[in-house]
Protein backbone atom coordinates (compact mmCIF):
# COMPACT_ATOMS: atom_id res chain seq x y z
CA UNK A 1 0.00 0.00 0.00
CA UNK A 2 1.57 3.31 -1.00
CA UNK A 3 1.38 6.29 1.38
CA UNK A 4 -1.41 8.00 -0.57
CA UNK A 5 -3.68 4.94 -0.34
CA UNK A 6 -2.94 4.78 3.40
CA UNK A 7 -3.83 8.45 3.69
CA UNK A 8 -7.13 7.97 1.87
CA UNK A 9 -8.04 4.92 3.97
CA UNK A 10 -7.14 6.86 7.12
CA UNK A 11 -9.34 9.78 6.08
CA UNK A 12 -12.22 7.38 5.33
CA UNK A 13 -11.83 5.81 8.78
CA UNK A 14 -11.80 9.33 10.27
CA UNK A 15 -15.10 10.21 8.60
CA UNK A 16 -16.63 6.87 9.61
CA UNK A 17 -15.70 7.31 13.28
CA UNK A 18 -16.87 10.94 13.24
CA UNK A 19 -20.27 9.80 12.02
CA UNK A 20 -20.45 7.26 14.85
CA UNK A 21 -20.29 10.21 17.23
CA UNK A 22 -16.79 9.78 18.64
CA UNK A 23 -15.42 13.09 19.98
CA UNK A 24 -13.55 14.78 17.14
CA UNK A 25 -10.33 15.36 19.07
CA UNK A 26 -10.05 11.68 20.04
CA UNK A 27 -10.84 10.51 16.48
CA UNK A 28 -8.03 12.61 15.05
CA UNK A 29 -5.57 11.38 17.68
CA UNK A 30 -6.60 7.76 17.16
CA UNK A 31 -6.54 7.74 13.35
CA UNK A 32 -3.38 9.87 13.32
CA UNK A 33 -1.72 7.36 15.64
CA UNK A 34 -2.73 4.38 13.48
CA UNK A 35 -1.55 6.14 10.32
CA UNK A 36 1.80 7.19 11.75
CA UNK A 37 2.36 3.63 13.06
CA UNK A 38 1.71 2.25 9.59
CA UNK A 39 3.78 4.78 7.65
CA UNK A 40 6.75 4.86 10.04
CA UNK A 41 6.81 2.35 12.89
CA UNK A 42 4.77 1.66 16.01
CA UNK A 43 7.70 2.65 18.22
CA UNK A 44 7.95 6.00 16.49
CA UNK A 45 4.20 6.55 16.75
CA UNK A 46 3.77 5.80 20.48
CA UNK A 47 5.20 9.05 21.90
CA UNK A 48 3.68 11.33 19.25
CA UNK A 49 0.26 11.87 20.84
CA UNK A 50 1.48 12.49 24.41
CA UNK A 51 4.21 14.83 23.13
CA UNK A 52 1.77 16.77 20.98
CA UNK A 53 -0.69 17.14 23.86
CA UNK A 54 2.01 18.61 26.10
CA UNK A 55 3.44 20.87 23.43
CA UNK A 56 -0.01 22.21 22.54
CA UNK A 57 -1.01 22.70 26.17
CA UNK A 58 2.17 24.61 27.02
CA UNK A 59 2.51 26.82 23.97
CA UNK A 60 2.62 30.47 25.00
CA UNK A 61 0.49 31.94 22.14
CA UNK A 62 -2.40 29.67 23.13
CA UNK A 63 -2.79 31.38 26.52
CA UNK A 64 -4.80 33.90 24.48
CA UNK A 65 -7.78 31.51 24.35
CA UNK A 66 -8.80 31.51 28.03
CA UNK A 67 -8.09 35.25 28.17
CA UNK A 68 -10.41 36.04 25.26
CA UNK A 69 -13.14 33.90 26.81
CA UNK A 70 -12.68 35.67 30.14
CA UNK A 71 -13.13 39.01 28.36
CA UNK A 72 -16.55 37.93 27.12
CA UNK A 73 -17.45 36.49 30.52
CA UNK A 74 -16.52 39.65 32.42
CA UNK A 75 -18.23 41.88 29.85
CA UNK A 76 -21.40 39.86 30.42
CA UNK A 77 -21.07 40.07 34.23
CA UNK A 78 -20.59 43.85 34.04
CA UNK A 79 -23.98 44.17 32.35
CA UNK A 80 -22.40 45.84 29.32
CA UNK A 81 -24.69 43.99 26.89
CA UNK A 82 -27.85 45.56 28.25
CA UNK A 83 -26.38 49.06 28.34
CA UNK A 84 -25.19 48.77 24.75
CA UNK A 85 -28.65 47.73 23.66
CA UNK A 86 -30.34 50.60 25.48
CA UNK A 87 -27.97 53.18 24.00
CA UNK A 88 -28.40 51.99 20.45
CA UNK A 89 -32.15 51.83 20.91
CA UNK A 90 -32.14 55.54 21.80
CA UNK A 91 -30.11 56.41 18.72
CA UNK A 92 -31.84 54.24 16.13
CA UNK A 93 -35.43 54.31 17.41
CA UNK A 94 -36.81 56.28 14.45
CA UNK A 95 -35.18 54.15 11.75
CA UNK A 96 -37.19 51.36 10.07
CA UNK A 97 -36.72 48.26 12.21
CA UNK A 98 -34.94 50.39 14.83
CA UNK A 99 -34.85 47.74 17.54
CA UNK A 100 -33.44 45.23 15.05
CA UNK A 101 -30.70 47.67 14.10
CA UNK A 102 -30.02 48.28 17.78
CA UNK A 103 -29.69 44.50 18.23
CA UNK A 104 -27.15 44.17 15.43
CA UNK A 105 -25.17 47.19 16.68
CA UNK A 106 -25.15 45.93 20.25
CA UNK A 107 -24.01 42.50 19.01
CA UNK A 108 -21.23 44.10 16.96
CA UNK A 109 -20.02 46.12 19.95
CA UNK A 110 -20.27 43.15 22.29
CA UNK A 111 -18.25 41.24 19.67
CA UNK A 112 -15.52 43.83 20.15
CA UNK A 113 -15.16 42.51 23.71
CA UNK A 114 -15.96 38.85 23.32
CA UNK A 115 -14.42 36.00 21.39
CA UNK A 116 -17.16 33.41 21.42
CA UNK A 117 -20.44 33.81 19.65
CA UNK A 118 -22.65 31.46 21.64
CA UNK A 119 -22.25 33.69 24.69
CA UNK A 120 -23.31 36.70 22.63
CA UNK A 121 -26.40 34.97 21.27
CA UNK A 122 -27.51 33.85 24.68
CA UNK A 123 -26.96 37.27 26.26
CA UNK A 124 -28.70 39.20 23.50
CA UNK A 125 -31.49 36.67 23.33
CA UNK A 126 -32.59 37.41 26.87
CA UNK A 127 -32.35 41.18 26.41
CA UNK A 128 -33.35 42.08 22.85
CA UNK A 129 -36.04 39.54 22.07
CA UNK A 130 -38.48 40.40 24.88
CA UNK A 131 -38.05 44.05 23.93
CA UNK A 132 -38.76 43.48 20.22
CA UNK A 133 -41.78 41.36 21.00
CA UNK A 134 -43.12 43.97 23.40
CA UNK A 135 -43.28 46.34 20.44
CA UNK A 136 -44.92 43.72 18.22
CA UNK A 137 -42.01 42.86 15.96
CA UNK A 138 -42.57 39.71 13.88
CA UNK A 139 -40.89 36.84 15.79
CA UNK A 140 -39.11 35.76 12.62
CA UNK A 141 -37.32 39.10 12.28
CA UNK A 142 -36.53 39.34 15.98
CA UNK A 143 -34.93 35.91 16.36
CA UNK A 144 -33.23 36.12 12.95
CA UNK A 145 -31.52 39.37 13.92
CA UNK A 146 -30.25 37.97 17.22
CA UNK A 147 -29.06 34.69 15.68
CA UNK A 148 -27.18 36.52 12.92
CA UNK A 149 -25.89 39.30 15.17
CA UNK A 150 -24.44 36.72 17.52
CA UNK A 151 -22.20 35.36 14.78
CA UNK A 152 -20.39 38.71 14.56
CA UNK A 153 -18.31 37.74 17.61
CA UNK A 154 -16.54 35.25 15.44
CA UNK A 155 -15.32 37.88 12.96
CA UNK A 156 -14.93 41.09 14.97
CA UNK A 157 -11.78 40.87 17.09
CA UNK A 158 -11.12 39.54 19.67
CA UNK A 159 -12.15 36.37 17.91
CA UNK A 160 -11.47 32.72 18.65
CA UNK A 161 -11.94 31.92 14.96
CA UNK A 162 -8.84 33.86 13.94
CA UNK A 163 -6.83 32.46 16.83
CA UNK A 164 -7.55 28.88 15.78
CA UNK A 165 -6.94 29.68 12.10
CA UNK A 166 -3.65 31.30 13.01
CA UNK A 167 -2.63 28.30 15.12
CA UNK A 168 -3.39 25.80 12.37
CA UNK A 169 -1.79 27.73 9.52
CA UNK A 170 1.06 29.42 11.40
CA UNK A 171 -0.04 32.89 10.38
CA UNK A 172 0.36 35.95 12.60
CA UNK A 173 -2.61 36.01 15.00
CA UNK A 174 -2.19 39.77 15.46
CA UNK A 175 -2.49 40.42 11.72
CA UNK A 176 -5.49 38.12 11.45
CA UNK A 177 -7.30 39.86 14.30
CA UNK A 178 -6.64 43.28 12.79
CA UNK A 179 -7.78 42.09 9.36
CA UNK A 180 -11.18 41.23 10.83
CA UNK A 181 -12.06 44.81 11.76
CA UNK A 182 -13.25 46.21 8.42
CA UNK A 183 -14.96 43.03 7.21
CA UNK A 184 -16.68 42.94 10.62
CA UNK A 185 -18.00 46.47 10.15
CA UNK A 186 -19.01 45.64 6.58
CA UNK A 187 -20.91 42.54 7.66
CA UNK A 188 -22.67 44.47 10.45
CA UNK A 189 -23.76 47.08 7.89
CA UNK A 190 -24.93 44.30 5.59
CA UNK A 191 -27.07 42.88 8.42
CA UNK A 192 -28.53 46.33 9.08
CA UNK A 193 -29.33 46.65 5.37
CA UNK A 194 -31.08 43.29 5.46
CA UNK A 195 -33.30 44.52 8.30
CA UNK A 196 -34.12 47.86 6.68
CA UNK A 197 -34.86 46.11 3.39
CA UNK A 198 -37.22 43.60 5.01
CA UNK A 199 -39.06 46.33 6.90
CA UNK A 200 -39.40 48.46 3.76
CA UNK A 201 -40.95 45.48 1.97
CA UNK A 202 -43.39 44.78 4.77
CA UNK A 203 -43.66 47.58 7.37
CA UNK A 204 -46.04 45.49 9.50
CA UNK A 205 -43.19 43.22 10.70
CA UNK A 206 -41.60 46.07 12.66
CA UNK A 207 -43.93 48.80 13.95
CA UNK A 208 -42.19 52.10 14.76
CA UNK A 209 -41.34 52.25 18.45
CA UNK A 210 -43.34 55.08 20.09
CA UNK A 211 -41.71 57.74 22.25
CA UNK A 212 -39.44 60.62 21.37
CA UNK A 213 -35.82 60.68 22.49
CA UNK A 214 -34.49 64.15 23.29
CA UNK A 215 -31.10 65.25 22.04
CA UNK A 216 -29.81 65.35 25.60
CA UNK A 217 -30.86 61.75 26.17
CA UNK A 218 -29.11 60.72 22.97
CA UNK A 219 -25.95 62.42 24.16
CA UNK A 220 -26.18 60.75 27.57
CA UNK A 221 -26.64 57.37 25.91
CA UNK A 222 -22.96 57.56 25.02
CA UNK A 223 -22.27 56.47 28.60
CA UNK A 224 -23.46 52.99 27.59
CA UNK A 225 -20.75 52.42 25.02
CA UNK A 226 -17.61 54.22 26.17
CA UNK A 227 -16.30 51.29 28.22
CA UNK A 228 -16.55 49.04 25.20
CA UNK A 229 -14.79 51.54 22.96
CA UNK A 230 -12.07 52.14 25.52
CA UNK A 231 -11.26 48.46 26.05
CA UNK A 232 -11.43 47.76 22.31
CA UNK A 233 -9.01 50.58 21.50
CA UNK A 234 -6.56 49.52 24.19
CA UNK A 235 -6.62 45.90 23.02
CA UNK A 236 -6.65 46.37 19.25
CA UNK A 237 -4.63 49.61 19.32
CA UNK A 238 -1.95 47.81 21.29
CA UNK A 239 -1.81 44.97 18.78
CA UNK A 240 -1.99 47.29 15.77
CA UNK A 241 0.75 49.57 16.99
CA UNK A 242 2.95 46.60 17.80
CA UNK A 243 3.25 47.61 21.47
CA UNK A 244 1.95 44.31 22.77
CA UNK A 245 1.43 40.83 21.35
CA UNK A 246 -2.12 39.47 21.04
CA UNK A 247 -1.79 37.36 24.20
CA UNK A 248 -0.76 40.39 26.23
CA UNK A 249 -3.63 42.33 24.68
CA UNK A 250 -6.02 39.56 25.79
CA UNK A 251 -4.64 39.73 29.33
CA UNK A 252 -4.90 43.52 29.48
CA UNK A 253 -8.42 43.45 28.03
CA UNK A 254 -9.51 40.84 30.56
CA UNK A 255 -7.90 42.76 33.43
CA UNK A 256 -9.56 46.02 32.32
CA UNK A 257 -12.98 44.34 32.20
CA UNK A 258 -12.27 42.66 35.54
CA UNK A 259 -11.62 46.09 37.05
CA UNK A 260 -14.87 47.40 35.48
CA UNK A 261 -16.79 44.49 37.04
CA UNK A 262 -15.16 45.23 40.40
CA UNK A 263 -15.95 48.97 40.18
CA UNK A 264 -19.58 48.21 39.42
CA UNK A 265 -19.65 45.84 42.39
CA UNK A 266 -21.01 43.12 40.11
CA UNK A 267 -18.42 40.51 41.07
CA UNK A 268 -19.95 37.48 42.75
CA UNK A 269 -18.46 34.08 43.32
CA UNK A 270 -21.12 32.68 41.02
CA UNK A 271 -20.27 35.07 38.16
CA UNK A 272 -16.58 34.48 38.53
CA UNK A 273 -16.76 30.70 38.67
CA UNK A 274 -19.14 30.60 35.68
CA UNK A 275 -16.70 32.65 33.60
CA UNK A 276 -13.71 30.60 34.72
CA UNK A 277 -15.37 27.23 34.17
CA UNK A 278 -16.39 28.35 30.70
CA UNK A 279 -12.81 29.42 30.03
CA UNK A 280 -11.56 25.98 31.11
CA UNK A 281 -14.16 24.08 29.11
CA UNK A 282 -13.66 25.97 25.85
CA UNK A 283 -9.86 26.15 26.13
CA UNK A 284 -9.61 22.42 26.75
CA UNK A 285 -11.99 21.69 23.89
CA UNK A 286 -10.06 23.91 21.47
CA UNK A 287 -6.58 22.81 22.49
CA UNK A 288 -7.49 19.11 22.39
CA UNK A 289 -8.91 19.68 18.92
CA UNK A 290 -5.72 21.44 17.88
CA UNK A 291 -3.56 18.70 19.41
CA UNK A 292 -5.65 16.11 17.55
CA UNK A 293 -5.33 18.10 14.35
CA UNK A 294 -1.56 18.29 14.75
CA UNK A 295 -1.29 14.52 15.16
CA UNK A 296 -3.57 13.96 12.19
CA UNK A 297 -1.76 16.54 10.01
CA UNK A 298 1.53 14.79 10.76
CA UNK A 299 0.00 11.57 9.41
CA UNK A 300 -1.42 13.38 6.37
CA UNK A 301 1.95 15.00 5.68
CA UNK A 302 3.58 11.54 5.79
CA UNK A 303 0.94 10.30 3.34
CA UNK A 304 1.86 13.18 0.96
CA UNK A 305 -1.85 13.80 0.28
CA UNK A 306 -1.81 17.59 0.87
CA UNK A 307 1.07 17.96 -1.63
CA UNK A 308 -0.58 15.71 -4.17
CA UNK A 309 -3.91 17.52 -3.90
CA UNK A 310 -2.40 20.97 -4.19
CA UNK A 311 -0.18 20.11 -7.16
CA UNK A 312 -3.15 18.43 -8.84
CA UNK A 313 -5.24 21.55 -8.25
CA UNK A 314 -2.49 23.78 -9.59
CA UNK A 315 -2.35 21.74 -12.81
CA UNK A 316 -6.09 21.89 -13.34
CA UNK A 317 -5.90 24.99 -15.55
CA UNK A 318 -9.18 26.35 -14.31
CA UNK A 319 -9.56 29.78 -12.77
CA UNK A 320 -8.47 29.72 -9.14
CA UNK A 321 -11.70 31.50 -8.29
CA UNK A 322 -13.67 28.44 -9.39
CA UNK A 323 -11.69 26.33 -6.93
CA UNK A 324 -12.27 28.97 -4.26
CA UNK A 325 -15.98 28.82 -5.06
CA UNK A 326 -15.94 25.04 -4.62
CA UNK A 327 -14.11 25.37 -1.29
CA UNK A 328 -16.71 27.89 -0.11
CA UNK A 329 -19.48 25.52 -1.20
CA UNK A 330 -17.84 22.68 0.75
CA UNK A 331 -17.70 24.93 3.82
CA UNK A 332 -21.39 25.76 3.39
CA UNK A 333 -22.24 22.07 3.40
CA UNK A 334 -19.90 21.16 6.27
CA UNK A 335 -21.29 24.10 8.24
CA UNK A 336 -24.64 22.34 8.23
CA UNK A 337 -23.46 19.62 10.57
CA UNK A 338 -20.13 20.66 12.13
CA UNK A 339 -19.41 23.39 14.63
CA UNK A 340 -17.09 26.18 13.54
CA UNK A 341 -13.87 25.22 15.32
CA UNK A 342 -14.13 21.52 14.43
CA UNK A 343 -14.77 22.42 10.82
CA UNK A 344 -11.62 24.51 10.67
CA UNK A 345 -9.53 21.91 12.45
CA UNK A 346 -10.71 19.09 10.20
CA UNK A 347 -10.33 20.85 6.85
CA UNK A 348 -7.30 23.10 7.24
CA UNK A 349 -4.61 20.39 6.83
CA UNK A 350 -5.75 19.82 3.24
CA UNK A 351 -7.41 23.12 2.27
CA UNK A 352 -4.67 25.47 3.42
CA UNK A 353 -1.87 24.02 1.21
CA UNK A 354 -4.27 24.26 -1.74
CA UNK A 355 -5.01 27.92 -0.99
CA UNK A 356 -1.29 28.67 -0.73
CA UNK A 357 -0.55 26.77 -3.96
CA UNK A 358 -3.21 28.81 -5.75
CA UNK A 359 -1.48 32.01 -4.65
CA UNK A 360 -4.25 33.40 -2.43
CA UNK A 361 -3.24 35.59 0.49
CA UNK A 362 -3.36 33.50 3.70
CA UNK A 363 -4.57 36.39 5.86
CA UNK A 364 -7.32 37.21 3.37
CA UNK A 365 -8.39 33.57 3.25
CA UNK A 366 -8.54 33.61 7.05
CA UNK A 367 -11.22 36.29 6.83
CA UNK A 368 -13.19 34.37 4.17
CA UNK A 369 -12.87 31.21 6.20
CA UNK A 370 -14.07 32.84 9.43
CA UNK A 371 -17.13 34.31 7.66
CA UNK A 372 -17.96 30.84 6.32
CA UNK A 373 -17.63 29.41 9.84
CA UNK A 374 -20.05 32.10 11.00
CA UNK A 375 -22.49 31.03 8.31
CA UNK A 376 -22.28 27.50 9.70
CA UNK A 377 -23.53 28.78 13.05
CA UNK A 378 -26.95 29.60 11.59
CA UNK A 379 -27.50 26.93 8.90
CA UNK A 380 -29.89 24.03 9.52
CA UNK A 381 -29.96 21.36 10.84
CA UNK A 382 -27.31 22.09 13.49
CA UNK A 383 -26.63 25.83 13.69
CA UNK A 384 -25.11 26.26 17.14
CA UNK A 385 -26.38 29.83 17.59
CA UNK A 386 -29.89 28.77 16.63
CA UNK A 387 -29.79 25.99 19.22
CA UNK A 388 -28.59 28.36 21.92
CA UNK A 389 -31.28 30.84 21.01
CA UNK A 390 -33.98 28.17 20.98
CA UNK A 391 -32.89 27.35 24.53
CA UNK A 392 -33.36 30.97 25.59
CA UNK A 393 -36.58 31.79 23.69
CA UNK A 394 -38.70 28.76 24.34
CA UNK A 395 -41.90 29.75 22.53
CA UNK A 396 -40.40 30.29 19.05
CA UNK A 397 -39.98 27.07 17.01
CA UNK A 398 -36.49 26.28 15.73
CA UNK A 399 -37.82 26.33 12.16
CA UNK A 400 -38.77 30.00 12.52
CA UNK A 401 -35.30 30.90 13.78
CA UNK A 402 -33.65 29.18 10.82
CA UNK A 403 -36.02 30.90 8.40
CA UNK A 404 -35.49 34.25 10.11
CA UNK A 405 -31.72 33.85 9.78
CA UNK A 406 -31.91 32.99 6.05
CA UNK A 407 -31.75 36.58 4.67
CA UNK A 408 -28.72 37.24 6.86
CA UNK A 409 -27.06 34.10 5.54
CA UNK A 410 -27.47 35.40 2.00
CA UNK A 411 -25.92 38.73 3.01
CA UNK A 412 -22.89 36.80 4.36
CA UNK A 413 -22.37 35.23 0.94
CA UNK A 414 -22.63 38.68 -0.65
CA UNK A 415 -19.99 40.00 1.75
CA UNK A 416 -17.70 37.05 0.93
CA UNK A 417 -18.02 37.82 -2.78
CA UNK A 418 -17.39 41.49 -2.08
CA UNK A 419 -14.22 40.78 -0.08
CA UNK A 420 -13.05 38.42 -2.83
CA UNK A 421 -13.40 41.17 -5.43
CA UNK A 422 -11.86 43.80 -3.14
CA UNK A 423 -9.36 41.93 -0.92
CA UNK A 424 -8.09 45.31 0.30
CA UNK A 425 -11.08 45.50 2.68
CA UNK A 426 -9.42 42.78 4.73
CA UNK A 427 -5.77 43.44 3.94
CA UNK A 428 -5.59 47.22 4.17
CA UNK A 429 -5.19 47.45 7.95
CA UNK A 430 -2.77 44.55 8.51
CA UNK A 431 -0.53 45.78 5.68
CA UNK A 432 0.08 48.99 7.59
CA UNK A 433 0.72 47.35 10.94
CA UNK A 434 3.59 48.38 13.19
CA UNK A 435 5.16 44.95 13.37
CA UNK B 1 -25.08 0.96 44.51
CA UNK B 2 -21.30 0.99 44.96
CA UNK B 3 -21.14 1.90 41.30
CA UNK B 4 -23.27 5.01 41.69
CA UNK B 5 -21.10 6.03 44.63
CA UNK B 6 -17.80 5.45 42.80
CA UNK B 7 -19.11 7.41 39.89
CA UNK B 8 -20.07 10.32 42.10
CA UNK B 9 -16.66 10.29 43.80
CA UNK B 10 -14.84 10.39 40.44
CA UNK B 11 -17.06 13.20 39.12
CA UNK B 12 -16.48 15.17 42.32
CA UNK B 13 -12.75 14.58 42.21
CA UNK B 14 -12.47 15.73 38.60
CA UNK B 15 -14.59 18.79 39.28
CA UNK B 16 -12.33 19.84 42.17
CA UNK B 17 -9.23 19.15 40.11
CA UNK B 18 -10.63 21.44 37.40
CA UNK B 19 -11.32 24.09 40.07
CA UNK B 20 -7.69 23.93 41.15
CA UNK B 21 -6.60 24.32 37.52
CA UNK B 22 -8.96 27.17 36.81
CA UNK B 23 -7.85 29.13 39.87
CA UNK B 24 -4.61 29.77 37.97
CA UNK B 25 -6.32 31.74 35.18
CA UNK B 26 -6.72 35.00 37.13
CA UNK B 27 -3.05 34.94 38.24
CA UNK B 28 -2.11 34.29 34.59
CA UNK B 29 -4.14 37.31 33.52
CA UNK B 30 -2.62 39.58 36.20
CA UNK B 31 0.90 38.25 35.63
CA UNK B 32 0.79 39.11 31.92
CA UNK B 33 -0.76 42.51 32.55
CA UNK B 34 1.79 43.50 35.20
CA UNK B 35 4.58 42.19 33.00
CA UNK B 36 3.51 44.55 30.19
CA UNK B 37 3.06 47.50 32.57
CA UNK B 38 6.40 46.69 34.18
CA UNK B 39 8.13 46.50 30.82
CA UNK B 40 6.86 49.93 29.80
CA UNK B 41 7.41 51.80 33.04
CA UNK B 42 9.69 49.88 35.44
CA UNK B 43 11.21 46.54 34.63
CA UNK B 44 9.57 43.35 33.34
CA UNK B 45 8.70 40.44 35.60
CA UNK B 46 11.46 37.86 35.15
CA UNK B 47 10.27 34.61 33.58
CA UNK B 48 6.69 35.77 32.93
CA UNK B 49 6.77 33.98 29.59
CA UNK B 50 7.74 30.58 30.94
CA UNK B 51 5.43 30.83 33.96
CA UNK B 52 2.55 31.56 31.54
CA UNK B 53 3.36 28.40 29.61
CA UNK B 54 3.42 26.28 32.75
CA UNK B 55 0.14 27.78 33.97
CA UNK B 56 -1.51 27.02 30.63
CA UNK B 57 -0.29 23.41 30.88
CA UNK B 58 -1.68 23.11 34.43
CA UNK B 59 -5.19 24.24 33.70
CA UNK B 60 -5.58 22.59 30.31
CA UNK B 61 -4.35 19.21 31.53
CA UNK B 62 -6.27 19.38 34.82
CA UNK B 63 -9.41 20.54 32.98
CA UNK B 64 -9.45 17.74 30.41
CA UNK B 65 -11.41 15.29 32.58
CA UNK B 66 -13.96 17.90 33.67
CA UNK B 67 -14.53 18.83 30.03
CA UNK B 68 -15.32 15.20 29.24
CA UNK B 69 -17.62 15.09 32.29
CA UNK B 70 -19.79 17.91 30.91
CA UNK B 71 -19.51 16.36 27.41
CA UNK B 72 -17.46 19.33 26.27
CA UNK B 73 -15.34 17.36 23.78
CA UNK B 74 -17.61 17.82 20.77
CA UNK B 75 -18.64 15.08 18.38
CA UNK B 76 -21.15 14.75 15.58
CA UNK B 77 -24.47 13.59 16.97
CA UNK B 78 -26.94 14.11 14.17
CA UNK B 79 -26.43 10.73 12.48
CA UNK B 80 -26.38 8.48 15.53
CA UNK B 81 -29.42 10.31 16.93
CA UNK B 82 -31.41 8.67 14.12
CA UNK B 83 -30.24 5.15 14.99
CA UNK B 84 -32.26 2.76 17.14
CA UNK B 85 -31.40 2.99 20.85
CA UNK B 86 -29.67 -0.39 20.62
CA UNK B 87 -27.42 0.65 17.73
CA UNK B 88 -26.74 3.95 19.48
CA UNK B 89 -25.57 2.05 22.54
CA UNK B 90 -23.27 -0.15 20.46
CA UNK B 91 -21.77 2.93 18.74
CA UNK B 92 -21.18 4.57 22.11
CA UNK B 93 -19.43 1.50 23.47
CA UNK B 94 -17.23 1.17 20.38
CA UNK B 95 -16.17 4.79 20.21
CA UNK B 96 -15.58 5.00 23.96
CA UNK B 97 -13.35 1.91 23.78
CA UNK B 98 -11.28 3.57 21.05
CA UNK B 99 -11.08 6.73 23.18
CA UNK B 100 -9.90 4.66 26.17
CA UNK B 101 -7.28 3.03 23.94
CA UNK B 102 -5.74 6.26 22.63
CA UNK B 103 -5.84 8.00 26.02
CA UNK B 104 -4.17 4.96 27.60
CA UNK B 105 -1.28 5.45 25.18
CA UNK B 106 -1.17 9.13 26.12
CA UNK B 107 -0.97 8.24 29.85
CA UNK B 108 1.72 5.60 29.39
CA UNK B 109 3.88 7.68 27.05
CA UNK B 110 3.23 10.87 29.00
CA UNK B 111 4.59 9.14 32.10
CA UNK B 112 7.68 7.82 30.29
CA UNK B 113 8.37 11.23 28.74
CA UNK B 114 7.80 12.93 32.07
CA UNK B 115 10.19 10.88 34.20
CA UNK B 116 12.89 11.15 31.52
CA UNK B 117 12.56 14.92 31.14
CA UNK B 118 15.55 16.88 32.48
CA UNK B 119 14.92 20.29 30.87
CA UNK B 120 14.64 23.36 33.07
CA UNK B 121 13.14 26.69 32.04
CA UNK B 122 15.50 29.34 30.64
CA UNK B 123 15.18 32.10 33.21
CA UNK B 124 13.95 30.68 36.48
CA UNK B 125 15.39 27.17 36.06
CA UNK B 126 12.04 25.58 36.94
CA UNK B 127 12.20 21.89 35.99
CA UNK B 128 9.79 20.85 33.26
CA UNK B 129 9.13 17.29 34.37
CA UNK B 130 6.31 17.94 36.91
CA UNK B 131 4.33 19.67 34.18
CA UNK B 132 5.11 16.95 31.66
CA UNK B 133 3.85 14.40 34.19
CA UNK B 134 0.55 16.28 34.30
CA UNK B 135 -0.08 14.76 30.85
CA UNK B 136 -0.19 11.37 32.56
CA UNK B 137 -2.18 12.66 35.56
CA UNK B 138 -4.73 14.60 33.51
CA UNK B 139 -4.88 11.74 31.00
CA UNK B 140 -5.61 9.25 33.78
CA UNK B 141 -8.46 11.37 35.18
CA UNK B 142 -9.86 11.73 31.65
CA UNK B 143 -9.55 7.96 31.26
CA UNK B 144 -11.64 7.44 34.43
CA UNK B 145 -14.38 9.68 33.01
CA UNK B 146 -14.37 7.68 29.78
CA UNK B 147 -14.53 4.46 31.82
CA UNK B 148 -17.66 5.75 33.58
CA UNK B 149 -19.16 6.55 30.17
CA UNK B 150 -18.32 3.03 28.99
CA UNK B 151 -19.96 1.31 31.97
CA UNK B 152 -23.00 3.55 31.69
CA UNK B 153 -23.41 2.72 27.99
CA UNK B 154 -23.06 -1.01 28.70
CA UNK B 155 -25.50 -0.73 31.60
CA UNK B 156 -28.07 1.05 29.44
CA UNK B 157 -27.75 -1.60 26.73
CA UNK B 158 -28.14 -4.52 29.17
CA UNK B 159 -31.14 -2.99 30.89
CA UNK B 160 -32.82 -2.51 27.53
CA UNK B 161 -32.09 -6.09 26.43
CA UNK B 162 -33.19 -7.59 29.74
Amino acid sequence: MNPITAGILGSALLVFLLFLGMPIAFVMMFVGFLGISYLTSVDAAFPVVAKTVYETASNYPYTIIPLFILMGGFAGSAGITRKLYQSFDKWFRKLPGGLGIATISACAFFAALSGSSVAASAAMGTIAIPEMRRFNYAPKLAVGAVAAGGTLSFLIPPSLGFVVYGMLTEQSIGKLLVSGIFPGILLSLAFVTVIVFQVKLDPSIAPVTPGEVSFKEKLLAFSGIWETLLVFFIVMGGIYGGFINPTEAGAIGATALFVIVLLKKKLSLHNLSTSLLEAVRISVLVLFLVAGANVFSYFLALSTIPMAVSSWMAELHVSRYIILGIIILIYMMLGCFLDAISMMVLTMPVIFPVIKALGFDPIWFGVICVIMMEAGLITPPVGLNVYTLAGVVKDVPMQTIFRGAMPFLISMIVVVIFITIFPKIALFLPSMMGR
Amino acid sequence: MWWVKTQRVIHRLNFYVALVGMSFIIPLMLLTTFDVIGRKFFKPIPGAFEISEYILAIFILLGAAYTQQVKGHVGIGFITSRFSPRLQGICEIMTTLLGLFIIAIVIWQGWLEGIRERTVSDMLRIPQYPFRLLVAVGGFLLWLELLIDLFNSIGKLIRREG
